[in-house]
C-alpha cells in the first residue's frame, strides 16, 4: 500500500548509518505541506492542538459558568447545551490532549530511539492532515446543527464520519510511533533500554490501537444505522453520546494519560544525572498502567458491568503502578543530585493530577461509595467527570511540559525558563480547582446527577470549577508565551541544555532532516550519554 | 571495565534492515481485529438480549441460507493455503509459482465477495431492523477488509513482479499474508456467529 512506503527524502535517512551529507531541505510552503519529516509533522500537530485546545477550554469554561446557576440556561441555551457539552467532552480528548501528545511524540520519539526518521512518514503525515480535516468536519457538523442531539440528519451523519476520521488518524499516528520504537532502534538499544517517554508512548500507542478501533467499529455501526437504517440501534441522535461515553470514564480515559508517566521518569532521571536502578520496575509500572486502562469492554455498559469485579479491581489496582513509578523515581535521588527545572515542575504537576484522578477513580470504583444518581446512569455522574478531567488535564500538562523540556528539538532554542516555572504551577492550581469540586460533590452524594443544563455538582463548587478552568486557560497561555523563543533562530542554542542522558540530546538544535549529524555510539546501557562521558 | 571497552569500539555496524512493514502491518492488523471484536461483540450482545426476552432475532420471513456462507468459508480457507504457497515460493525464488499463488489468492478473495453479495440477495433482510443493521454492518465491514487485503496482496504481487521481493527478503509478502490470515480468522468468526448460529 502506498501508505507503507517510505518517501524518497527519508528512505536514505531511515537506513543510513554513515555520516552522509545532510540532504537539502525543502523550503517554504512545500516544507510544511509536503513534508514527511517527523519533526515538521509533530510541530503541526502541536500548534493545531494548542489552537483548537484553547477553543475547547473556552467551551468548558462556559459550562462551568453555566453551572453556577443550575437549572437555568444563561450561556448556551436549551437547544444547543447538550450538543456543545458533547463537543467539549470530545474536544478535550480528540482536539487537545491526544494530538498534543502525538505531536510531541512525533518530534521526540524517533530522536530518543536514535532513528533518522519516523516509521511510515507518509502515514504520519496523513495522520496529521486526516486529523485536521476530521477536526474541521467535527466543528462543521456542530455548526450545521449536527452531533449528538443535533436536529440535522446530515449534520449527525457528518459528525459520525468526522469522528471516524479523527479515530483513524490517531490510529495511523499510533502505528507510526509504535513501529518506530519497535523496529527503528540502533544496535544495542534494546526495548529494556528505551527511554521512558518513548516506552510510555509505545504502551500508549498499543493501547490506542487496542481500544480506539472498537470505537471505530461502533461509529461504522452508528453511521449505517443513522444513514441507511431507521436508527434502530442508536435511537435518537441524542443517544449517540451514551454509546461513546465509555471513552470518557475510567479505566478507558487513562489511556490518554499514559505518557505522563514516561515524561516524569525521563525528566527526573535527567535532572538527577543518575542511572535508574529500578528501570525495570518503572517500565513494568508504565506497562501495567497501560493494561489497567483497557476499557473497551465497557462499550454501552450496564450498571451490573460497572459493578463487576473486573471494573472494581482495575479501578483499585490502577493506583499501584503510579506509586511504583514514583518509588522508582524517588530512588534516583539517593544516588544523584537534584536541580529544579521547569520541566520537573511540569512533570510532577501532571503526575500529581493524574494520581488524584486515579485515586479518585479507585474510590469511585468501590460499590456503594457513590450514591446512584436519580434516573441517570452511573457512568454519567459528576464524580467521573472529575476523574476524566484529571486524566485529561494531566495529559495536557505533560504535553506542555514535554514541549518545554524538549524545546530545543521541537523548536530552535530553549523556552523561557521563568515563565516555564510559572505555567505548571498555574496549571496545577487550575486543574485541582477543576477536578476537586466535582469529586467532593460526588462523594458527598449531592449534586451527583447532571443538571438540566448539563452541569453538575454544587453551585458554589461550580464557581471554583469556573475559576479552575480559567486558570487552566491562563496556564496554557503562559506556557505558549514561554514557547515563543522556540520560533527564533539562535546560533548558539544549546543542543543539550539539561545534561541529558539519552540519544535525543546528541542532535543539534534544531535537529537536521536526518536527525543525527555524526554516527551514533554503540549503545551499551539505557543511559548512553553517561557512558560517553565516562569514556571521555 | 567492560563498558569502557565496548565504547572504545568503532561505531555500530549497520543493523539488518528492520522489518518495519511487518511490524506496522502487525499493529494495524491488531487494531482491525479489535474493531471486529467490538462489532461482533455488539452483535452477540444485542442478539442475546432479544433472545433472552423470548423474541426472535431474525425478522419474520428472513432466512440466512448456510450454503453461500459455507462456500465462502471454504474459499477463504483455501486462500490461506495459496497465500502461504506464495510466501513459500518467493522464499525459494520460484517466481512462476509465486505469481500463480498470488493470482489464486486474489481470485479466491473476489469469489468470497461474490458469494457474500449473492447471500445478500438471498436473505431478503432489510437494514431497518436490529438484526439487519448489525448483519450488514459486520459483514459489510468484513467485505471492506477483504478489499483492503486484496489491494495489499495485489501491490505485493506487483512488487514481486518488479523483483523487489526474493528469497532473502520477502517481508512485504509476509506482511500481506499476515493481514490476509486475519481476514480469514474474522470470516471464520462471522461464519459461525452469524451464518451458522444465526
Amino acid at each position: 500500500m502506498a501508505l507503507t512506503e517510505t518517501p524518497p527524502e527519508t528512505v536514505d535517512a531511515a537506513s543510513a548509518t554513515d555520516a552522509s551529507p545532510t540532504p537539502s531541505q525543502p523550503t517554504g510552503l512545500a516544507a510544511v505541506l509536503g513534508s514527511g519529516d517527523h519533526k515538521v509533522i509533530g510541530r503541526l500537530y502541536i500548534v493545531s492542538a494548542l489552537v483548537l485546545g484553547l477553543l475547547v477550554v473556552g467551551l468548558g469554561e462556559g459550562f462551568a459558568l453555566e453551572g453556577i446557576k443550575p437549572e437555568t440556561y444563561d450561556i448556551y441555551g436549551l437547544d444547543s447545551a447538550f450538543q456543545l457539552f458533547t463537543l467539549a467532552r470530545i474536544g478535550t480528548v480528540f482536539l487537545l490532549a491526544l494530538p498534543l501528545l502525538i505531536g510531541l511524540a512525533m518530534v521526540v520519539v524517533p530522536l530518543q530511539v536514535g532513528s533518522r526518521a519516523i516509521a511510515f512518514p507518509r502515514a504520519a503525515a496523513a495522520s496529521y492532515w486526516g486529523w485536521l480535516l476530521g477536526a474541521a468536519l467535527l466543528l462543521g457538523s456542530y455548526a450545521i446543527n449536527g452531533g449528538p442531539g443535533g436536529g440535522s440528519a446530515e449534520g449527525v451523519d457528518l459528525w459520525i464520519a468526522s469522528m471516524g476520521l479523527l479515530v483513524l488518524s490517531v490510529l495511523l499516528a499510533a502505528v507510526s510511533i509504535a513501529t518506530t520504537v519497535i523496529a527503528l532502534r540502533p544496535a544495542g538499544l534494546y526495548l529494556a533500554r528505551v527511554p521512558l517517554f518513548s516506552w510510555s508512548m509505545l504502551i500508549a500507542s498499543i493501547m490506542w490501537l487496542l481500544t480506539l478501533p472498537v470505537l471505530f467499529g461502533l461509529l461504522v455501526l452508528m453511521y449505517v444505522d443513522h444513514r441507511l437504517g431507521d436508527s434502530v440501534f442508536v435511537g435518537s441522535p441524542a443517544a449517540l453520546y451514551p454509546n461513546i461515553q465509555w471513552l470518557f470514564r475510567n479505566p478507558q480515559i487513562y489511556v490518554v494519560a499514559i505518557p505522563v508517566l514516561g515524561l516524569l521518569g525521563d525528566v527526573l532521571q535527567t535532572v538527577s544525572g543518575a542511572r535508574m536502578k529500578l528501570r525495570g520496575v518503572a517500565q513494568a509500572a508504565i506497562a501495567a498502567f497501560g493494561l489497567l486502562s483497557f476499557g473497551a469492554f465497557l462499550v454501552a455498559p450496564s450498571e451490573a458491568a460497572l459493578d463487576s469485579f473486573l471494573v472494581i479491581g482495575m479501578g483499585l489496582l490502577a493506583v499501584l503502578p503510579l506509586l511504583a513509578l514514583a518509588a522508582s523515581c524517588a530512588d534516583l535521588f539517593r544516588a544523584g543530585s537534584f536541580k529544579l527545572r521547569a520541566g520537573v515542575i511540569y512533570a510532577v504537576a501532571a503526575f500529581l493530577i493524574l494520581l488524584l484522578g486515579v485515586a479518585a477513580g479507585a474510590v469511585g470504583s468501590i460499590p456503594d461509595v457513590l450514591d446512584a444518581p436519580k434516573g441517570g446512569a452511573l457512568a454519567d455522574n459528576i464524580f467521573f467527570l472529575g476523574v476524566s478531567h484529571a486524566a485529561i488535564l494531566a495529559a495536557v500538562i505533560a504535553g506542555l511540559g514535554g514541549i518545554h523540556w524538549w524545546a530545543t528539538k521541537v523548536g530552535r532554542q530553549p523556552a523561557s525558563e521563568g515563565l516555564g516555572m510559572l505555567a505548571p504551577l498555574v496549571l496545577l492550581l487550575g486543574a485541582a480547582l477543576t477536578v476537586i469540586p466535582d469529586l467532593i460533590a460526588g462523594i458527598a452524594g449531592d449534586g451527583l446527577q447532571r443538571n438540566a443544563d448539563f452541569t453538575g455538582g454544587y453551585a458554589g463548587g461550580n464557581a471554583a470549577v469556573a475559576a479552575g478552568i480559567a486558570l487552566v486557560a491562563l496556564g496554557v497561555v503562559i506556557a505558549v508565551v514561554s514557547f515563543l523563543p522556540l520560533l527564533k533562530r539562535r546560533d548558539d542554542a544549546p543542543a543539550d541544555p539539561w545534561g541529558g542522558l539519552t540519544l535525543e540530546w546528541l542532535t543539534p538544535t534544531p535537529p537536521p532532516l536526518d536527525n543525527f549529524v555524526a554516527d551514533l555510539p554503540v549503545v551499551t546501557s539505557a543511559e548512553p550519554l553517561i557512558d560517553q562521558r565516562e569514556e571521555t | 571495565m567492560a563498558t569502557t571497552a565496548a565504547l572504545a569500539l568503532p561505531p555500530a555496524a549497520p543493523p539488518a534492515r528492520p522489518r518495519i512493514l511487518l511490524v506496522g502491518t502487525a499493529l494495524a492488523t491488531a487494531g482491525t481485529l479489535m474493531a471486529f471484536a467490538g462489532l461482533i461483540g455488539v452483535y452477540l450482545a444485542q442478539r442475546h438480549a432479544v433472545l433472552a426476552q423470548g423474541g426472535a432475532w431474525l425478522p419474520e420471513g428472513t432466512t440466512i441460507p448456510l450454503t453461500p456462507g459455507t462456500i465462502g468459508m471454504a474459499t477463504m480457507a483455501l486462500s490461506g493455503v495459496t497465500i502461504w504457497w506464495a510466501v513459500d515460493a518467493v522464499g525459494r525464488n520460484d517466481r512462476p509459482s509465486a505469481y500463480l499463488a498470488l493470482g489464486l489468492t486474489i481470485m479466491f478473495g473476489l469469489a468470497v465477495i461474490n458469494s457474500t453479495t449473492f447471500l445478500y440477495t438471498q436473505m431478503g433482510l432489510v437494514a431497518n431492523t436490529k438484526a439487519g443493521l448489525l448483519i450488514y454492518a459486520v459483514t459489510g465491514a468484513h467485505l471492506a477488509m477483504i478489499v483492503a487485503g486484496l489491494v495489499y496482496a495485489a501491490v505485493m504481487t506487483f512488487r514481486t513482479l518488479g523483483g523487489e521481493y526474493h528469497g532473502r527478503d520477502r517481508e512485504g509478502l509476509v506482511a500481506a499474508a499476515l493481514f490476509w490470515y486475519a481476514t480469514i480468522a474474522v470470516y471464520a468468526v462471522i461464519w459461525y456467529a452469524i451464518y451458522v448460529t444465526k
